[in-house]
Parts: C-alpha cells; sequence; structure tokens
C-alpha cells in the first residue's frame, strides 16, 4: 500500500509541523521571562531567575495585578450578561412566530460587519459625555453590544437542536414563557450556554481597540492595553516583565483552550462537528 | 398586539437596547461626524462631503489602503493553505487529538497583543531569535522590522501564526461532513490520496472555505492590534493600516477625517464582501 505510507508520511509531517509553528513562540515566550535579560543569545550566557515574575507581582507601580483584575472583571461580567441577554434573544427567534424576525437577524448580523474603527470614535464621545472613561462601564457596556451578534447566532444554533416539542407541550400544561425559557431551554441547553460563555470571555478578554481609547491608566485598563503599553522606567523595553506578565495572562485562556477544546470548537462551528 | 408579539418582544428588548446605544448609535453618529469639521478646541462646522474630498487627494490614505489589501490578500490566503493542512491533519483519528487539538488552538486563543510582543521579540534586529537563526544559516541579520519588505512579510507572519487555527476550526467543520463512503469507493476505483483530496474533499467542502474566506477578509481588513505593538505603522508610515491611520486621526482630535476614514474602510470591507458572494454564486449556477 504506496498510499497509505504517503498518508502515514504526510500525516507525521503535518502533526510535527503544526505542534511546532503553534509552541514555538510560546517557548520563547517561556525562555526570556526566566531569563535575566533578553539578548542572552549575543552575549551566549543564559542566567535562570524568577526575579521577572517576583518584579510584576511585587512593584506595584507596574500595575500588572490591577490589569489582571480589570480584564477578569470585564470579561467575565461581560460574557454572563451578553451569554443571557443572547440567550433570551435567540429563545424568541427559535420559538416565536412574529414578523420582523428576519430583519432584526440580518440587521444585528450586519451590524456586526462595521469595523470597530467606525464604532469607537463616536464612543468616545458618549463615553467622555457621560463621565465613563477610564470606568468599567465604558467597556462592559461596548464589550456586550460588541459580542452580542456572535452570542445570538451561536445560541441559535444550540436551540435549533433542541426538538420545539418538548417546550410546546409545556407551554399546553400551562407553564409560561419564563418559565419555559428558565426550566426547560437553559438546563437542555446548558452545554451551549457554557461553550457560548467561553467564546464570549475569550473575545472580551483578548480586546484591544476599544479599551486603549476608552482606558486611561490602571483603574480600567485592562491586559492587552497594559502590555501593549509597558514601558521601562527610562523608556527601555522591559522585555523580561513584558514575557512574564505575557505569560501569567495567557495561562487563563490557555487553559480553557486545553481543558474545554470540545467545547470552544463545537462553539466556532456551530455545533456541526462531532466526535 | 397580541400576546406572542409582546412576550417576543419582551424577550429581544434587552439585545435591541445594547445593540441600539452601543453599536447602532455610534455607527450613525460616525458617519454623521464625518460630515463635519470635528476637531478637538475648534468650533464643529458641517462641511458635508469635505472630508471625503480630502481623502482623495491625501496620498497616505491611498498608500494605507493599498498596504491594507495587500496585507489582506497575502495573509488570508496563506491561511488558508496552511489552515487547510491543520485541518486535515486534526481530523484525522491521530494519536492525542484531543490535545493536539488543544494545542492548534493556542495561538488564537491568547491576546493578539501578546502575540504580537512575542513576534516583536522574536525579530528584533540586534537579539531577536529571528536573526539568530539568520545568522547560523545563511550568515546574515535581517531587518525585519526597519524595512518595507520585511515589515510586510514580519507582519503577515504573525498575523498567519495567529489566526490560522480559527480558519483550521471552520474547514475541521466542512470536512466532517463529507461522507467515509465517497472516500471508499474512491479508493476501490484506485483514485490516490491527492486524486482524493482535490476531486472529493475540496469540491465537497467549497461552500465552507468561502465562509472562512469571508469571516477572515473582513477580519483581516481591520487589522489594527498586531501592527500597532509590532511596527507601530512603520518603517515611515509603510505599514498603517487604514484602522492605524483612522485612529492616528482620532488621536489628533480630528474625529470628522477620522471617522471618514473609518467610514471608507467599512465600504470596502461591504464591496469585497458583496463581491465574494455574488462571485460564490455565480459559480455555483455554472457548474
Amino acid at each position: 500500500m504506496k498510499d497509505e505510507i504517503i498518508r502515514k508520511g504526510m500525516l507525521t509531517a503535518g502533526i510535527i509541523f503544526l505542534v511546532f509553528f503553534c509552541i514555538g513562540p510560546f517557548i520563547w515566550m517561556i525562555v526570556v521571562s526566566l531569563s535575566d535579560s533578553p539578548d542572552f543569545l549575543v552575549r551566549g550566557q543564559y542566567i535562570f531567575t524568577l526575579k521577572n515574575f517576583i518584579d510584576i507581582l511585587n512593584i506595584r507601580n507596574l500595575h500588572f495585578l490591577d490589569y489582571l483584575r480589570n480584564s477578569l472583571f470585564v470579561a467575565g461580567l461581560t460574557s454572563i450578561f451578553s451569554a443571557t441577554i443572547g440567550a433570551f434573544a435567540a429563545y424568541a427567534i427559535s420559538r416565536i412566530d412574529f414578523r420582523g424576525k428576519i430583519l432584526i437577524l440580518v440587521s444585528v448580523l450586519g451590524l456586526s460587519m462595521f469595523p470597530q474603527i467606525s464604532i469607537v470614535g463616536y464612543l468616545y464621545k458618549i463615553m467622555s459625555s457621560i463621565g465613563w472613561i477610564n470606568t468599567y462601564n465604558a467597556l462592559v457596556f461596548p464589550y456586550i453590544a460588541w459580542t452580542l451578534p456572535l452570542s445570538l447566532w451561536l445560541m441559535l444554533s444550540y436551540f435549533s437542536q433542541i426538538p420545539s416539542e418538548i417546550d410546546r407541550a409545556a407551554l399546553v400544561d400551562g407553564a409560561n414563557r419564563i418559565q419555559v425559557f428558565s426550566k426547560i431551554i437553559i438546563p437542555i441547553g446548558a452545554p451551549g450556554f457554557l461553550s457560548t460563555v467561553l467564546l464570549l470571555f475569550m473575545a472580551s478578554f483578548n480586546e484591544f481597540l476599544f479599551a486603549l481609547m476608552l482606558t486611561t491608566d490602571f483603574r480600567a485598563r485592562t491586559i492587552p492595553v497594559g502590555i501593549a503599553l509597558f514601558e521601562g522606567l527610562h523608556g527601555e523595553i522591559p522585555w523580561g516583565y513584558i514575557m512574564a506578565a505575557s505569560l501569567i495572562s495567557s495561562i487563563p485562556v490557555i487553559l480553557l483552550a486545553l481543558f474545554f477544546q470540545r467545547y470552544i470548537i463545537r462553539g466556532l462551528t456551530g455545533g456541526a462537528v462531532k466526535r | 398586539m397580541n400576546k406572542e408579539i409582546r412576550e417576543a418582544l419582551l424577550f429581544i428588548l434587552p439585545l435591541m437596547l445594547f445593540i441600539l446605544f452601543f453599536t447602532l448609535i455610534p455607527v450613525i453618529g460616525t458617519f454623521f461626524v464625518s460630515l463635519y469639521r470635528d476637531v478637538t478646541f475648534l468650533t464643529r462646522k458641517f462641511v458635508f462631503l469635505n472630508n471625503y474630498v480630502r481623502i482623495f487627494r491625501d496620498a497616505q490614505f491611498w498608500k494605507s489602503t493599498l498596504f491594507t489589501l495587500l496585507f489582506t490578500l497575502a495573509s488570508v490566503s496563506i491561511e488558508m493553505v496552511v489552515g487547510m493542512i491543520f485541518s486535515l491533519v486534526i481530523n484525522e483519528r491521530i494519536p492525542l487529538r484531543g490535545m493536539v487539538r488543544g494545542i492548534a488552538l493556542l495561538p488564537w486563543a491568547i491576546p493578539s497583543v501578546i502575540s504580537a510582543r512575542v513576534w516583536q521579540l522574536i525579530y528584533r534586529y540586534d537579539y531577536g531569535i529571528a536573526n539568530y537563526i539568520m545568522q547560523h544559516l545563511f550568515g546574515v541579520s535581517v531587518n525585519w522590522l526597519g524595512s518595507y519588505s520585511g515589515a510586510f512579510f514580519s507582519l503577515v507572519l504573525a498575523d498567519v501564526w495567529r489566526t490560522t487555527p480559527f480558519v483550521a476550526i471552520i474547514l475541521l467543520a466542512g470536512l466532517q461532513t463529507v461522507p467515509e463512503t465517497l472516500y471508499k469507493q474512491a479508493k476501490i476505483d484506485g483514485a490516490n490520496i491527492f486524486q482524493r483530496f482535490f476531486k472529493i474533499t475540496l469540491p465537497s467542502i467549497k461552500p465552507i472555505i468561502i465562509v472562512a474566506l469571508l469571516f477572515r477578509t473582513i477580519d483581516a481588513l481591520r487589522v489594527f492590534d498586531i501592527i500597532y505593538v509590532i511596527t507601530g505603522g512603520g518603517p515611515g508610515g509603510a505599514t498603517n493600516s487604514l484602522s492605524l491611520y483612522s485612529y492616528r486621526y482620532f488621536l489628533l482630535g480630528d474625529f470628522g477625517y477620522g471617522s471618514a476614514i473609518s467610514i471608507m474602510l467599512f465600504v470596502f470591507a461591504f464591496l469585497i464582501s458583496f463581491a465574494y458572494i455574488k462571485l460564490s454564486r455565480l459559480k455555483e449556477i455554472a457548474l
């Protein structure tokens, strides 16, 4: 079977390529974060140290822990609210027959075509006029709106897999819509709800442009902005700190990706991937 | 109004309110601001299409547009090829498949700013590992971020690394819909592995390839994060994407012109998506 040998060979090469390509930069991140200086390649001497980690966790002026707390708070709040609001709307669209639902669906998805840059300028004006610049509100509210199209889309694909006979029977038995939604749809759709929350958490944890424009300091600034604007006391780029901070802040999403890959993949593909 | 519609509205209302206030109003607002001279410390003045006239005369705008289009073309086409390879790999029954799938997700899962910072360090001229490897293999150092072609290539590679997982996962969904029996039959008919890929796999997943292409193109056109971090638009404004160019004007306080640039970006993205959809339909009719 010459064909089978070619297939095996290409598959092995493919796996090696994939693993090296995806992990390589992470290894570099770890190596530099554990070094006393980022230029060890040309110096020819690598000195192992935990100083970068100890410093970013202890030097309060670097505000790393502030950024991390802000990020976790904003992303956590956004993902739970957005998934819930998306689930409400998806329930109505998948279960109740009413005119204009196609219009709502198309306009919500159409609005997500607008690049963030064409929203952020005016958003800045709104936030300035109501005094929300550099607060959690300035991020959480736009993030919920920004993630809602994805949330709606994901929840719709899950709810459409739940047979509508189940909740119709409950309605006939005298339950109201809220009861049907909270007692039947949400429990059955729990895995879908979980993968939606995960994807929305990642999206808002990673968001950069809104956070860059709408926050000014450690009181609301998130990890991506903090890491992008990290500067040493003398204007040099503190690579050790940046890599250590990057590593620590990647850990939550790396763990999510590794443990919940099944849910994430299912979420991204609208439930199309089995196995 | 009957009860059904009232109930439906109640369920949809929160979504509509959020999108109204934090997406729809800002979008409409941006369009109106683009018709004004709206600069911090100057009085607002309605100038109708003046900002757009200024765009047509702005050489830097067209340079940005060209860069954005070339960047999109290069990174999306490489991502599609590498993403196809990845999805074929993670679709097979390989050992530790769950683990490999998880690893394949990592570059996409971490914040884009973090991946940009890592690549920025890799590309450093004096002590980056890219030049260390180049020195040992070819005895030369490349000015990755200081020359136009170097910066272009560097940004494309960083973008490919970050977004290939997304393409792979979308294509994976397509691969799983291809019935196993088609491959078995083709094997019996003596088709080799390449013939099976080009004659069965590729045509079967064409619709999903177009979906992935569309998603990635729209996303690549608005590229901001990695360029902001890695080159900051340089060298000499050579890698200013349209998003970054617009952002610069917001930063300067020129909201009118910045808004007009961002509206143009939307128009480009809209036209290109429209063309994709038209072309893919036309081909389906032709087949």
